[in-house]
């Protein structure tokens, strides 16, 4: 037990020893005490400015009165008036005269695509090119393809659960014993043949679908099957298919029906952000031809 | 391993090992059509396979009289075997959940093997398995070195050690088979936690009453640090895994807290397990170990006074900086973040006074891998309290916090601070523990040394920049004043980094892999007398010359 | 006075049991001060008068979300920023997790923040989703799920769970927990005559589909996917804030 003076340092230790361990009694740097205090100090100042400490059932509220909900609601709204200049534009203007205005199409484009990313991506694809189930919103035209329908099947969506939701269904022909096997044999032959050759598949084959298209079919399909718009029934002609088109995907929607669902964004998505996306698909359909 | 116990405590042993497969087989009835039953499976298994190992060593000779002269030093060589055991599993699931960020298809598409299962389970491992053995087994040698006294008990150290990894062990594998509470860090479910409590307290216990027997009128700094380790933990662990079971044959709890009360509590919770388990227990480690190693008088008592109580102080307050802009009150974000700039203080004075303490052993620092180890991890202790304090400031959390940025901080820790640390105290404490007089290989370690080194740094800078990255793209507005990318955005640019954190991180493990490799060749060579001035005992000193006992 | 520290400390780094009590009491003071007072404070947790419970399917379904680890890349917890307000809706308030045992808020984003994403998406999608997240999001890093369609839900002690959820303090009644799986095959299958009990005791929002598009087969699936539905649904009261981009 002995302080000595460490030679390296020059200051003493404390005289005590642990396996060979010994200790400095080297003062606390001025150093440490300096940042100590500015610190403290800053915190004190904290402390005071900001919400801080509690009180029983309440707290300190501090003198800026700051509040991070009153905050942010702000920050969202001044934000909302500095776009106000190209979003009320946008809001004010008709869908034909947006799509002359090559300025505001740019930041339809440019804004849609992160929108798009965040909300369709998940469903339509990073190009809009949609996957097995869901449709391709460059070639698909349900309920038609005019901006206007295309803004109400996002505001209202389809088969949503919205008051005004678009209600379509394609029948479970087969489920429910509407059809015979070899009947949706025969419909799924000649419904491939309308849009090329219908494969392997006889042509008596396609003739019988034919008949049993125009009694089961057409009151949907149109009896040409080109789709009819106001039951959201597809245009069979096309060539492209929501479902993937192979022979058993087509047969699976004859067997089970169809009732795709696309949500309603009334409520999630403000009227801009819904019409910012309504041309941004307009524009991937426009580009796509 | 039992060769140091008398006939009796063997037999002791033996009913102990028998409630432990007891209370398996009661979990496995009760718990017959649940997960619980797998888990009384383990216990019992665990058990039986105990026992066999007692009584084929039963019989041995029993230890001489002497026995007692010397430190007890059993316990510790497990913890440490333990502890390198984690770190090669523990490390290896770090590296397969990283690699299985960047090509998700690498879980093989099993359930017990998918991320959000194996995240935890590698957690987990490096923090209670390789970090928890090491601070046990490393506090064990410490105290009772730094007390020149032996632990009193024979037993108890044991059961601490083993009843330690078995409760791992239940943490571990529950997550495999969907045990979790999905509470951070706190993950086991009531019975692990219940059992973690037992174990705990006996550590406690023995702890305290080595530190009752001292023979030095001090308590040293290391033992300070230890202390609060062992103390806080078990505050905290018991007040955040209060729970009610859904029955006494179901895994499944459901915690007392909800909502906002249970977020402050689990933050208080896992920011005081970075700083009690991951921070206090390490400087205890640091404190013994490096002036030590370096062969240099700790460079201020003073100092270590400030940041022991700075720390132990400072730190309870800091937790609610996990949870900036929150729900959580703004009150306590701002007691949260200023705290924690507060708490840079005390860290940096700890840092400061181990860096010091190589003044005049520098050239040490050169030469020896391990005291390189040490110092480095001095370093990056600092470094990491300094990012953490930026961190908590709300702005910058603002940015950070749900990024890659957060997790690069925690490796910085993890890796710079916690691992360094400990792989240095390793090779210094395994030569010494096993009597011999060096590492198998120097060379091995220097090699682990600039592999950890080189591991650590590519997996920070790449997890810095994607964080960074991440957070401006979710911020970013274009000029017109709406978001600029999409999540998915920021998803696809994270790919390189991705990749680059799986090469760090495969590098660490490496390191590790040949650390085991050194210490399993250490263990293996013959021992080597050691005598003279240096010898290694407890007050009263046995006669200087004489050889350690084969029993010990 | 740093001198009297100093030596205090000396004295006091002589006394184990001094130094235990020491400890304790210096440690505590934060946690106290920073955790009972959210009991108190009543501003703490918002009202909400029309916070509905969870149905026994949907405790089901968070149970699994809690047994998967979802939480390691999905944070539930909108803060109060304008790009997180702006990207996942209004931000996240208090009394919508006060039924959360534990809350699931998160600390780490590798997916996207889901505190909102009842509704967004169809109950489709999500089992396309967990079937196989990169045939939908090709860049997906997120592990497939698809067992949890051929896993069938285990309901034979739901009503344990609620009995263990109303004793830590949710309020869910006797009836409830008489029928909690009754009321779970009814939510999954709106043509039985089960399904009629969950909107009578839940209350006429509470969901009633095949969620995983197989009524007869109630899997883990339809507990997951009834889960993610309601994210953000249990209370209109966040919906009131004004820092909602929605109208
Ligand atoms: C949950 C998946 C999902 C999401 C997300 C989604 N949609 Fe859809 N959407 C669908 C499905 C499915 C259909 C087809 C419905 C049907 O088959 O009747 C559809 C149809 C459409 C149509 C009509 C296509 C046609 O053929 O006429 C438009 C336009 C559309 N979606 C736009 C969007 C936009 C814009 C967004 C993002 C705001 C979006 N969708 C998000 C699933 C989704
Ligand atoms: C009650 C109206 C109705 C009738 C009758 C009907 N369909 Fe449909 N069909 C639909 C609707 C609506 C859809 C789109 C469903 C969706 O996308 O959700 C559809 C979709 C389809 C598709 C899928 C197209 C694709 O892109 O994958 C095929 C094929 C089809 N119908 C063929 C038929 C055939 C063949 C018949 C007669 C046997 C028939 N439909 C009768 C309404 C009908
Ligand atoms: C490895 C990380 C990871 C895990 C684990 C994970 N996810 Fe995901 N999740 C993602 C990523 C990345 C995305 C974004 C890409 C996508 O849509 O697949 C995502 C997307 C989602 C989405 C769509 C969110 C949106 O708004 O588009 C849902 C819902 C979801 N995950 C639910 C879950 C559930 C439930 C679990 C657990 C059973 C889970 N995830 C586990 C990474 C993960
Ligand atoms: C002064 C000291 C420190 C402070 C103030 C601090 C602060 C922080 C902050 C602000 C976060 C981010 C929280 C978030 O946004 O989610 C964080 C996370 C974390 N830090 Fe530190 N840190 C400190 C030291 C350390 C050290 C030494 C380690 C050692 C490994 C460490 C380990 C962690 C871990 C594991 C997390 C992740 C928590 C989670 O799961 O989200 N920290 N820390
Ligand atoms: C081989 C070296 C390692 C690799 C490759 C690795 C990899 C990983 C990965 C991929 C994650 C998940 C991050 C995410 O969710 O995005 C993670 C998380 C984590 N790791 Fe490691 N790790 C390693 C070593 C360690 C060590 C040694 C420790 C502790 C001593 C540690 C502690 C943690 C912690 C605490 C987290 C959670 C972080 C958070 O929640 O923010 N890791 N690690
Ligand atoms: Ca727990
Ligand atoms: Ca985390
Ligand atoms: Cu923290």
């Amino acid at each position: 037990m002995q302080i000595e003076r460490d030679p390296v340092s020059g200051y003493l230790t404390t005289g005590h020893e642990w396996n060979g361990i010994k200790e400095l009694n080297t003062p606390v740097p001025r150093i440490v005490w300096f940042f100590i205090a500015v610190t403290h100090i800053w915190a004190l100042g904290y402390w005071l400015l900001m919400p801080a400490f509690p009180l029983g059932s309440t707290y300190t509220k501090g003198l800026l009165n700051a509040d991070d909900r009153a905050a942010v609601t702000e920050s969202v709204r001044q934000a909302q008036a500095a776009r106000s200049g190209w979003t009320d534009e946008l809001m004010s203007k008709s869908y034909a005269e947006i799509q002359r205005d090559q300025a505001l199409m740019a930041e339809v484009r440019r804004s849609g695509r992160a929108l798009f990313g965040d909300n369709c991506v998940a469903c339509h694809g990073e190009n809009g090119q949609g996957a097995p189930g869901f449709p391709d919103l460059r070639r698909s035209s349900l309920w038609g393809a005019t901006p206007e329908v295309i803004a109400e099947t996002i505001r209202v969506g389809i088969n949503s659960g919205h008051k005004d939701s678009r209600v379509s269904q394609m029948p479970a022909f087969g489920r429910d014993q509407m059809l015979q096997g070899s009947q949706i044999q025969e419909v799924l032959a000649y419904v491939l043949s309308l849009s090329g050759p219908a494969g392997p598949r006889p042509a008596e084959m396609v003739e019988a679908g034919k008949a049993v298209f125009a009694a089961n079919c057409a009151s949907c399909h149109g009896d040409d099957a080109k789709g009819k718009l106001d039951v959201g029934a597809p245009n069979l002609t096309t060539g492209y298919w929501r479902t993937g088109g192979s022979g058993a995907s087509l047969h699976g929607v004859l067997w089970d029906g169809l009732r795709g669902q696309m949500p309603s964004w009334e409520g999630r998505l403000s009227p801009v952000d819904r019409k910012i996306l309504t041309l941004y698909v307009v524009d991937l359909r426009e580009r796509h031809q | 391993m039992i060769g140091h116990l008398t006939r009796s405590e063997r037999q002791l042993t033996l009913y102990m090992l028998l409630a432990v497969v007891i209370t398996g087989l009661a979990m496995l009835v009760a718990g017959k059509d649940d997960s619980l039953g797998v888990h009384g499976a383990l216990v019992m298994v665990v058990g039986i396979a105990a026992i066999f190992g007692v009584i084929a060593e039963f019989f041995e000779p029993e230890p001489t009289e002497n026995r007692l002269d010397s430190y007890y030093d059993e316990p510790s060589r497990i913890g440490i075997v333990f502890a390198m055991a984690w770190a090669a599993f523990g490390l290896f699931v770090g590296a397969w959940v990283a690699w299985q960020l960047a090509y998700p298809s690498l879980n093989f598409e099993a359930g017990w093997t998918s991320f959000g299962r194996l995240r935890p389970v590698h957690t987990t491992s490096v923090i209670f398995g390789f970090g928890g053995n090491a601070l046990i087994a490393t506090s064990f040698y410490v105290m009772q070195r730094t007390s020149r006294a032996r632990i009193p008990d024979q037993i108890s150290p044991l059961f601490i050690v083993f009843g330690y990894n078995l409760f791992c062990l239940l943490a571990v594998s529950g997550y495999m088979i969907g045990v979790t509470q999905s509470k951070e860090y706190a993950e086991p479910e009531w019975y692990a936690d219940i059992w973690l409590v037992i174990v705990w307290v006996t550590y406690f216990v023995v702890y305290m009453r080595t530190l009752l027997h001292r023979k030095e009128p001090h308590i040293y700094v290391a033992n300070w640090y230890y202390l609060a380790f062992v103390l806080i933990v078990a505050v905290l662990h018991i007040v955040n895994n209060l729970a009610v079971p859904v029955s006494f044959s179901s895994a499944k709890s459901y915690t007392i807290f909800a909502g906002v009360q249970d977020a402050m509590t689990q933050w208080w919770y896992g920011h005081n397990a970075v700083a009690f388990f991951l921070t206090a227990g390490f400087l205890g480690m640091m404190y013994y170990f490096l002036p030590k190693r370096a062969g240099r008088p700790l460079y201020s008592y003073r100092m270590s006074i400030i940041s022991f109580w700075g720390i132990t102080f400072f730190y309870l307050w800091a937790g609610s900086h996990h949870l900036h802009y929150t729900a959580l009150p703004q009150w306590v974000q701002t007691l949260g973040m200023t705290f924690s700039v507060m708490l840079l203080v005390p860290s940096w004075t700890a840092a400061a006074n181990a860096l010091l303490t190589l003044n005049g052993a520098w050239h040490r620092v050169r030469d020896d891998a391990t005291l390189r180890f040490m110092m480095v991890a001095a370093v990056f202790y600092g470094l990491t309290t300094f990012e953490g304090s930026f961190l908590a400031i709300r702005a910058v959390n603002s940015l950070s916090h749900y990024t890659d940025w957060t997790v690069g901080h925690v490796h910085a820790g993890a890796l710079g601070w916690v691992a360094m640390i400990t792989f240095g105290s390793i090779y210094a404490a395994v030569p010494w523990l096993w009597k011999r007089e060096n590492m198998y290989s120097p060379r091995l370690v220097e090699v682990h040394f600039w592999l950890a080194l080189a591991g650590t740094i590519v997996y920070v800078l790449a997890m810095w920049n994607s964080g960074i990255i991440q957070g401006l793209m979710w911020r970013t507005y274009a000029s017109d004043g709406t978001l600029a990318y999409s999540f998915l955005d920021s998803l696809v640019v994270m790919h390189p980094y991705y990749i680059a954190r799986a090469v760090g991180g495969t590098l660490f493990l490496i390191g590790a892999l040949v650390g085991c490799y050194n210490i399993w060749m250490t263990v293996r060579a013959p021992r080597q007398p050691m005598a003279g001035p240096e010898a290694d005992y407890p007050e009263p000193r046995v006669p200087v010359g004489s050889v350690p006992q084969a029993a010990e | 006075m740093f001198k009297a520290l100093f030596t205090f400390h000396y004295w006091l780094e002589r006394k184990a049991i001094g130094f235990v009590v020491a400890i304790l009491m210096v440690s505590s003071v934060g946690g106290i001060v920073e955790i009972a007072p959210l009991f108190t404070i009543h501003q703490t947790v918002e009202a909400a008068p029309d916070m509905r419970l969870y149905t026994p399917l949907e405790l089901a379904g968070r149970n699994i979300y809690v047994r998967e680890g979802c939480y390691a890349c999905h944070s539930q917890m909108i803060r109060t920023l304008r790009d997180e307000v702006e990207r996942y809706g209004p931000y996240s308030l208090a009394v919508e997790s006060k039924y959360d045992h534990p809350m699931l808020w998160g600390s780490k984003r590798t997916g996207p923040d889901l505190a909102r994403i009842g509704n967004k998406y169809s109950d489709e999608w999500h089992v396309l989703h967990f079937i196989d997240p990169r045939a939908l999001v090709p860049p997906s890093v997120m592990p497939s799920y698809a067992r949890l369609l051929n896993n069938s839900l285990r309901t034979d002690d739901l009503g344990n769970h609620l009995t263990a959820q109303r004793a830590v303090g949710v309020p869910y009644s006797d009836e409830m927990i008489a029928n909690a799986r009754a009321d779970a095959f009814g939510q999954a299958n709106p043509d039985s005559p089960l399904s009629e009990g969950v909107s009578k005791r839940y209350g006429e929002a509470t969901t009633v589909r095949p969620f995983d598009g197989k009524p007869d087969h109630l899997t883990e699936m339809d507990a997951i996917v009834a889960y993610l539905q309601i994210l953000g649904r249990l209370t209109e009261a966040p919906y009131k804030t004004a820092a909602t981009t929605g109208e």
